[in-house]
């Protein structure tokens, strides 16, 4: 469903899709307020980031989904060998659960069959038609951090992605316009995308606040990044 | 933004030149078109101009640098914190969730925190203030400052909070309202002694023509450079002011320990 380049209309167009997706789907995400979410469940389980219930109506069981986030051994094993972490817990009953984490902005974006790539820290939920598993995001020159693998999330169904330090900023990307983004920064991206990883900002390993990583990753083809305001 | 749904994506064409992301106070656009400073690890993504170099970012020590960071960064303390930004092209920057905003500076200086300032045009000059923890800018061009909340413009005289304050312009003679004497009070400066224990003691005092800049909350901008510029001045101190200073310090440590 992703975006044609140069499509202004990708904001409306995902409203429409969202709007048909919840109401064919059981599951309810909304947003109780910009850094708040909702979720109406009826029988059916959703997943959620470790730790981000803030509170719950009805009767609702909260269990730990596993060492591979609720995708079974192999993505766990995968998790452990990469070193990309998923802490996800299975929420099921029937009732209305709220989600927060750090007071962060959240989006929820609707899929239709397509992946979408995330870092997994700033996953806050996903409905259960999701699957979740190991992405590897391009070559791994350098030591630890987030490492370059991220989790990639296919289906039919809604995602609630969290944005540090303020709103997330969506960014097009067409063969014309390329997109570099820092690896800190980013959150999420959709589409027939090329992901390099990009070494010559060498001036982040300098002594500073933040000795993190020297380098960014660089975005070609037809895709929208979103990011955030703050670096992780 | 409040049902959550992503806002539209933004390109190039549709980016503002050199104004805050639509609807985000937290993130910047320049339209780079030369060159930049700007603090090391604040750039968050960009899109380089099509057909051109791309956007470098080099530390000031760069040997093709050195000439024109020499007449424009005289803030030895900070080098190893900035950056060049050089090239063509939408550079998006971002400051820890803080808020960005972007002034003009016409033929004047202006004071600010150094933690506060985040990026300044390479026409403009830039120098350590004499009041620890500040830097000057002269000239003419943008710079783009970063406020914990929205910055507020007020005129001299006024007294301040210094945890409030962003920097100043024009004003004549800025100058220190301490209860306590220099040392004490730079210290309380340091660690927030004062500014925990009972609030008010301390405030800057702005008289004469200019304007002061404030930011609507007292959580100060973090500064990772304070410690290190700490150091640096304790080398000034004479043998009784060391021995003060190890005192204040072992008492706030007793302090920490309840």
């Amino acid at each position: 469903m992703l975006a044609e380049p140069a499509d202004d209309q990708q904001g409306d167009r995902e409203r429409e899709i969202g709007s048909c997706a919840r109401i064919a789907d059981m599951q309810s995400f909304r947003l109780e307020s910009p850094r708040m979410l909702a979720v109406d469940i009826s029988g059916d389980t959703i997943r959620a980031a470790t730790g981000s219930m803030v509170a719950y109506t009805g009767q609702v069981q909260f269990k730990h989904a596993g060492m591979g986030g609720g995708d079974g051994l192999l993505a766990g094993l995968k998790r452990r060998a990469t070193g990309e972490s998923l802490s996800m817990m299975a929420c099921s009953g029937t009732g209305t659960v709220w989600f927060a984490k750090d007071a962060m902005d959240v989006i929820i974006i609707e899929l239709a069959g397509d992946t979408l790539k995330a870092e997994s820290e700033q996953l806050l939920a996903l409905s259960d038609k999701l699957t979740t598993d190991v992405a590897f995001a391009g070559l791994r020159g350098m030591s630890s951090g987030q490492g370059l693998f991220t989790t990639s999330v296919t289906g039919y169904g809604t995602v609630a992605l969290l944005s540090a330090g303020g709103p997330p900023i969506a960014l097009e990307v067409t063969p014309q316009y390329p997109l570099v983004v820092d690896k800190d920064a980013y959150i999420a991206s959709r589409g027939q995308l090329n992901q390099t990883v990009v070494t010559d900002v060498s001036w982040r390993n300098l002594i500073g606040e933040s000795s993190g990583e020297a380098f960014s990753l660089r975005f070609d083809g037809h895709g929208v990044v979103y990011i955030q305001p703050e670096e992780r | 933004m409040s049902d959550g749904v992503p806002p539209a994506p933004l390109n190039p064409s549709t980016l503002p030149d050199n104004d805050n992301v639509p609807g985000n106070h937290y993130a910047y656009c320049v339209k780079l078109d030369g060159q930049l400073f700007m603090q090391t690890g604040r750039m968050i993504a960009y899109y380089p101009a099509p057909h051109s170099q791309g956007i470098r970012f080099e530390p000031l020590t760069t040997a093709n640098l050195t000439g024109m960071v020499a007449a424009r960064f005289s803030a030895p303390l900070y080098t190893r914190d900035w950056v060049v930004a050089t090239g063509s092209g939408h550079l998006i920057l971002g400051d820890r969730g803080y808020d960005i905003n972007s002034y003009d500076l016409t033929d004047g200086n202006l004071t600010i925190r150094a933690a506060n300032l985040l990026a300044f045009d390479a026409s403009l000059e830039l120098k350590q203030s004499i009041v620890p923890g500040f830097l000057t800018l002269i000239g003419t061009g943008k710079f783009l400052a970063s406020s914990s909340g929205p910055v507020i413009f007020a005129e001299p005289p006024i007294r301040v909070d210094p945890d409030a304050l962003v920097g100043w312009a024009d004003c004549p003679s800025p100058s220190h309202h301490y209860d306590a004497n220099w040392m004490q009070g730079f210290l309380g400066a340091a660690m927030g002694f004062f500014g925990q224990n009972s609030g008010e003691e301390r405030q800057f005092d702005f008289t004469g023509a200019g304007t002061v800049l404030l930011q609507s909350s007292e959580k100060a901008v973090a500064d990772p450079q304070l410690l290190r510029q700490l150091e640096g001045q304790v080398q000034t101190l004479s043998v009784p002011s060391l021995q003060q200073l190890q005192r204040t310090i072992q008492q706030r440590l007793a302090g920490q320990q309840h």
